[in-house]
């Protein structure tokens, strides 16, 4: 009968031993939670990188990079640990990559927790700001300095996927710090069905929407137009962005930072009625969803008469196994088109493409090991060897040279496209910037806003996040 | 001869007498064994649980960002007032209500349906049952894919299907409506069976004897199902329809999968909503805020359902 009682009701004074145990495991916790909490504020600006590299270990190392899923993230581990190792055959190069939806927020969220299983981040140029304010990557300014040939790149090039603050566009603050240096450069090509539009592309835009509509109409089953106009990512800004730029509109005054007032201007508007009024219905039925994978999946199946993408992501189109437009290469491209964007009122294209940075939470050799890969990564023999590998470099040798232009029938729009680029803002608070404009482009897209007012709430909460900076309490609303 | 019945006695106290087996530690009580034992479940409770959700209400209070790191300001109720001021969270309040009745009222229906006729077979019940199970069994995120492709305008299966039946396209996923409609619709087909389970063991507790005696009266198929059927499975029904709006009312993988929240914000649920602030913009302080909410708004409406549940019960 004593085991019973024993296992009976907890007495007063046990029950007050396990509410203390429990207290005490509940303040450990705390306690082991916060450990480092403390010196949170004293990283709160980029650490520099040291100008030379440092000794390099000998012992086995893998060096590490986060990039979204797509072919170039598959092509660069495949060149690097084909290339790289014959230099450091201790090293080896795994590129892990997370859905494109999910890249920002992969990165960041490692970022927060001040530890992160990369080295180098590769980074959207306009993520920059977010993490140099948060004190996430290193400062490699003198490590550029001492080790980099500036001149060898279009001064923009270099800005766009390193400096911060931002470049005005087209140019490069020389006294500015860096904290990247170019990875894949990439902008918009228009595709084009030379069977259908003719061999020569539209030089302007409105005259490329007048050639789509007529295409569209002389060939049922074919939609005059395919474009980006997703809400995620960031694939309905950067379609609205390249019409805004192209009709001579801006996105901020970043000296002033006004947004209100500058993206909804007579220009922005005219942007937006071009682009919801004339280019959407001239898109296919339902496509108000579709990002890169789906435009290219209606080019290949000749489903589009002019469409645009990225660069980067345009090989597939002359692949015979996903293409319904001839069994070959040269089939396919008797049928398909590459050209630069029209012009209109500005010959503006997006600047697309990534930059390499190193996390400033990677061990101290990793961090070396990442050093000498980018210096290794920025030679001009190496550039050439990426730009044969399928990669899109940012050197101006390497852009030039045959075994870039050689390589895809788009590289030469890339190279004629680079004085053309605008990049968006590379402010820290660019993620939120750029969902209220995805989200906005998309409900005009689809009928959910009318396009006047989708600009006017573009610009106005735009202007909200930008000016919440002294606002107590409900940020990020 | 001997008394045996001393001798017995002897034996039990020679028995009593004997020390307990060895290989147990003398110092480890009962007590301080059933302590060692719910400590490891104790621990990572506290560690996966109670601390974040204790975290989070501090963080609540705060100006608090992830990835800016620095010291997080006490601003008191600054984000809770955010929040409830905010018109962007009553939009995305407004939406998860229509979701939530749609999507649990659709299923509610059609799950007791379905549990009521599979009850009045005899034969394949079980196959059956396994059968309506499956999608239940899927991961949301599978579900979501799975139905992007069906639901796609241009290649989508279903818009095939209502093609050959000279119907047009629907543009499913990019339209207001529509996608709304489409979010309720692939709820259901995953979690219908959900309801027809708990309202098929409702339906299979009803005694027997109810429906002979109803049979002897000679009542009416709806007669039995008015008043004995339903009266007697409406409490177990009840409480599905708490398990799926509690799951409902915080929705995020379909809609993540499905739509993104587009056309525009029109399909952004509250969760989703949460996911965006505490992720795009790093305002852990408000994000937590949110979450707090949301909880409390769940907690509040569990308690006055279930009170109407007892009274259910009581009567």
């Amino acid at each position: 009968m004593r085991y019973p009682q024993r296992m009976g009701r907890i007495s007063v004074s046990g029950r007050k031993v396990l509410l203390a145990t429990a207290a005490m495991l509940l303040v450990t916790t705390t306690v082991a939670a916060c450990g480092d909490g403390q010196d949170d504020g004293a990283k709160a600006s980029a650490p520099k990188a040291p100008a030379a590299i440092p000794e390099l270990t000998k012992d086995p190392l893998t060096l590490s990079f986060i990039w979204f899923d797509w072919p170039p993230a598959h092509a660069l581990e495949a060149f690097a640990n084909a290339e790289y190792k014959k230099e450091r055959p201790n090293a080896t190069i795994k590129v892990n990559t997370v859905p494109n939806a999910n890249w920002h927020d992969a990165m960041f969220t490692q970022f927060a927790a001040r530890k992160t299983d990369f080295d180098i981040a590769i980074l959207d140029s306009q993520h920059i700001g977010e993490a140099v304010t948060n004190g996430n990557i290193l400062d490699i300014t003198d490590f550029v300095k001492n080790n980099i040939d500036v001149k060898a790149y279009n001064p923009y090039l270099l800005a766009a996927y390193g400096q911060f603050p931002q470049a005005e566009t087209g140019k490069r603050d020389e006294n500015a710090s860096l904290y990247g240096l170019p990875l894949l450069g990439d902008t918009w090509t228009m595709i084009y069905r030379k069977d259908l539009i003719g061999d020569k592309p539209p030089q302007t835009w409105d005259q490329m929407i007048s050639v789509a509509e007529r295409c569209q109409a002389d060939n049922p089953g074919v939609s005059g137009l395919a474009f980006h106009q997703a809400n995620g990512s960031d694939a309905a800004a950067v379609t609205y962005n390249t019409v805004n730029g192209v009709y001579g509109g801006n996105l901020w005054d970043a000296k002033t930072r006004k947004i209100e007032g500058v993206l909804n201007d007579a220009a922005g508007q005219e942007a937006m009625d071009v682009l919801v009024n004339k280019m959407k219905p001239l898109t296919a039925k339902g496509s108000g969803n579709w990002f890169i994978d789906e435009v290219n999946a209606a080019v290949a199946q000749g489903k589009a008469c002019i469409a645009f993408n990225w660069i980067a992501a345009s090989g597939g189109l002359l692949d015979p196994k996903q293409s319904t437009l001839g069994t070959t290469r040269e089939q396919i491209l008797d049928k398909l088109g590459f050209a630069t964007l029209p012009s209109q009122k500005t010959n503006l294209v997006p600047l697309g493409g990534m930059g390499m940075h190193v996390s400033a939470y990677s061990s101290t050799a990793n961090q070396a090991e990442a050093l000498n890969f980018m210096k290794w990564f920025e030679r001009a023999d190496i550039q050439k060897k990426w730009a044969a590998a399928g990669g899109v470099p940012s050197r101006t040798d390497a852009l030039e040279s045959p075994e870039f232009l050689n390589a895809g029938p788009f590289n030469q729009v890339y190279t004629d496209s680079v004085p053309r680029m605008r990049d968006m803002w590379n402010v820290p608070e660019y993620a939120r910037l750029v969902d209220i404009e995805n989200t906005n482009v998309n409900a005009a897209l689809n009928g959910a806003k009318k396009p006047k007012d989708a600009l006017d709430d573009i610009a106005k909460e735009q202007q909200g996040v930008l000016d919440s900076s002294s606002r107590k309490g409900g940020g990020g609303l | 001869m001997s008394d045996p019945v001393p001798l017995r006695t002897d034996a039990v106290q020679v028995a009593s007498a004997t020390p307990p087996a060895p290989g147990r530690s003398r110092r480890l009580s009962d007590r301080g064994l059933a302590v060692a034992f719910i400590s490891p479940a104790l621990l990572l409770l506290l560690a996966m649980s109670v601390f974040p959700l204790l975290w989070a209400l501090y963080l609540s209070f705060t100006d608090y960002s992830a990835t800016r790191g620095g010291p997080a300001h006490f601003i008191g109720f600054g984000n809770y007032t955010a929040i409830l001021k905010s018109a962007q969270v009553h939009q995305r309040a407004l939406t998860t209500l229509i979701y939530v009745v749609g999507a649990v009222g659709l299923q509610t229906v059609l799950g007791f349906a379905i549990a009521y006729l599979i009850s009045r077979r005899t034969h394949g019940r079980g196959l059956l049952t396994t059968l309506f199970l499956v999608p239940m069994m899927l991961s949301p995120v599978v579900v979501g894919l799975f139905w992007r492709f069906m639901l796609d305008a241009q290649f989508g299966v279903i818009n095939s299907m209502l093609g050959s039946l000279g119907l047009g396209q629907v543009e499913w996923l990019t339209r207001q409506r529509t996608a709304l409609i489409s979010l309720i619709v692939v709820d259901t087909w995953q979690w219908t069976p959900f309801i027809m389970l708990i309202a098929l063991a409702g339906l299979t507790a009803v005694p027997k004897y109810l429906y002979e005696a109803a049979s002897i009266d000679r009542a009416s198929e709806w007669f039995r199902f008015r008043t004995i059927t339903l009266p007697l499975v409406w409490p177990l029904l009840l409480i599905a329809v708490l398990f799926r709006a509690i799951e409902a009312f915080r929705l995020f993988d379909l809609v993540y999968i499905l739509t993104s929240g587009g056309p525009g914000v029109s399909t952004e649920t509250l969760s989703f909503h949460v996911y965006k602030v505490a992720f795009l913009g790093f305002n852990t302080g408000t994000a937590s805020a949110y979450g707090i909410l949301m909880v409390l708004v769940v907690i509040v409406l569990t308690q006055l359902y279930l009170r109407y549940l007892n009274k259910l019960k009581e009567g």
